[in-house]
This record gives structure tokens, C-alpha cells and sequence, in this order.
């Protein structure tokens, strides 16, 4: 028999092979059928893991009625290949993500998560686990307002190129 | 023996690939697919740190489940949303590009 935790293993590295090959395939189609699969290794780990209730929610919705709806999409918009690639904004988004995850991966071992949960909570660690929800949703917010940004100004240089060539 | 670390690295990492796909591509179907990436990693965050960690092991509690069910229904009306701008700024600007999706003030 299968070991667990060597089962729980490969599940993991599917779905972060999966998750790379979604974002990096210039296929749409093959980038969903990616998506699919990465669902699917999460939805494994989670029952390893006896998440039972979740993971059955989270492959319903998400591997399935969101699949539905990705694949609609690609096949409405008829735009099959992705061939837009910038190198300075691929640098430019890995350096920051690197730096990101490599920041968040030292505070996890670091800070010896484990000893925090599970634990009595007391007032500070009950503020270590809102600061790490309260840094997650940060970068969000602050990934939409660069994103938006960035947005602004190509606009806006935009605009300024068609005036002066008018 | 996996314990709950691990489940936070791997959120951690799945993280990093989704935020990858917001910062480096301008496909808007593609950053639609990095920020459900992006929603699933912080729920199994949620559901990493509600671990109940007890003497046979570590155990992952039914209310720490509950959150994560709410933060996934919000996350597929926000997708089924982005989705549908999309739709609507390809029957206008003929694009997917975000770079062109000014167009839509139109």
C-alpha cells in the first residue's frame, strides 16, 4: 500500500505543476484542461487530509461550474492562442513574486506556525493569525491598484502619443 | 508526517503562481484563472491555520471548513462577474488584451 504522506506529496507538486502550466500554456483550451487537473490534485490532498465537507464544494464550484464557464468564454471569444508576451513585465512580475512568496515561506518557518494553532490563543497570537490574513489581502489590494495603475498611465501615454501625432 | 505547514506552503507557493499571472500577463482570461488560483490558496490558508492539533494528530476542525465555503461562493460570483466583462469588452473592442479594455467606457 501507497504511503500517505508520499501520496499527499505528489498531489501537491501536481497542483503547482498544474497551476504553472495554466498560467504558461498559450493554448486557452490546454490552459482550463490545466486548471481542471490542478482542482483535482487539491481536491485529493484535501481528502487526505479528511477536509471532506470543503473539498467536495471546492471541486463542485470550482472544478466544475467555473470550468464550464472558463471554457464558454475561450470558445465565445475565439481568441484560442495567447500571443501577447512582454519580457519587462514577466521580469518585472516573477522578481516581485519571488521576493513575495520567499518572504512569506521564512515568516511560515520562522515563526513555527504550528506552535500558534491548536494552541490556547492568547491575544498575540491571535494577532499573528489576523496579521497573516491582513498582509494576504494587502497584496491583493495592493496587485489590483498596480494593476489599475498601470492601466491609467499606458492610457494615458497612449493618448499622448495620438496628440502629438495629430 | 504532513502537518499543516506544509498545506500553508503549498497556499503559499499556489499564491506567488496566481499573483505571477496578475502582475505578468495581459491575457484577461488568464489573470481571471491567476486570481482563482489566487482564491483557492488563501482557503486552504483558512483552512491550514483552523487545525486542531490534538495527541493522535493533527485535525482539521468543521468550523474552520465554514469560512472557506463562504470566501469560495464569493470568489465564483466575482469570476462569473469577471468572466462576463469579458465577454462584453470582446463584443466591443474584438480583444481579450486588458491593455484594451479602456474601450469599455465607450
Amino acid at each position: 500500500m501507497v504511503d500517505l504522506t508520499i501520496m499527499i506529496y505528489v498531489l501537491m507538486i501536481i497542483a503547482i505543476i498544474a497551476a504553472i502550466f495554466a498560467i504558461e500554456y498559450k493554448n486557452l483550451m490546454l490552459s482550463v484542461v490545466s486548471l481542471v487537473v490542478m482542482n483535482l490534485a487539491i481536491w485529493g490532498v484535501l481528502l487526505l487530509f479528511e477536509v471532506t465537507l470543503f473539498a467536495w464544494i471546492q471541486v463542485i464550484v470550482f472544478g466544475g461550474g467555473l470550468t464550464s464557464l472558463f471554457i464558454t468564454v475561450v470558445a465565445l471569444t475565439e481568441r484560442h492562442k495567447d500571443e501577447t508576451f512582454s519580457w519587462k513585465r514577466t521580469v518585472i512580475a516573477f522578481v516581485a513574486v519571488a521576493i513575495i512568496v520567499g518572504i512569506f515561506i521564512w515568516v511560515i518557518i520562522q515563526y513555527d506556525i504550528t506552535s500558534i494553532t491548536g494552541t490556547i490563543i492568547g491575544f498575540g497570537d491571535l494577532w499573528d493569525e489576523r496579521a497573516t490574513d491582513i498582509i494576504l489581502q494587502g497584496i491583493i489590494f495592493f496587485a489590483t491598484t498596480v494593476g489599475i495603475g498601470v492601466l491609467f498611465f499606458h492610457q494615458k501615454k497612449k493618448k499622448l502619443k495620438e496628440k502629438t501625432k495629430v | 508526517m504532513i502537518d499543516q505547514v506544509h498545506l500553508l506552503i503549498l497556499a503559499v507557493i499556489l499564491f506567488g503562481v496566481g499573483l505571477f499571472a496578475l502582475l505578468g500577463e495581459s491575457n484577461v482570461i488568464k489573470i481571471l484563472m491567476g486570481i482563482e488560483i489566487m482564491i483557492i490558496a488563501i482557503n486552504l490558508i483558512f483552512i491550514a491555520l483552523g487545525t486542531e492539533i490534538t495527541a493522535e494528530g493533527n485535525k482539521f476542525t468543521a468550523l474552520a471548513q465554514v469560512f472557506p465555503v463562504i470566501s469560495l461562493a464569493i470568489g465564483a460570483a466575482v469570476m462569473a462577474l469577471g468572466l462576463a466583462i469579458v465577454i462584453n469588452n470582446y463584443r466591443h473592442a474584438k480583444s481579450v488584451d486588458s491593455d484594451e479594455m479602456s474601450t469599455l467606457k465607450r
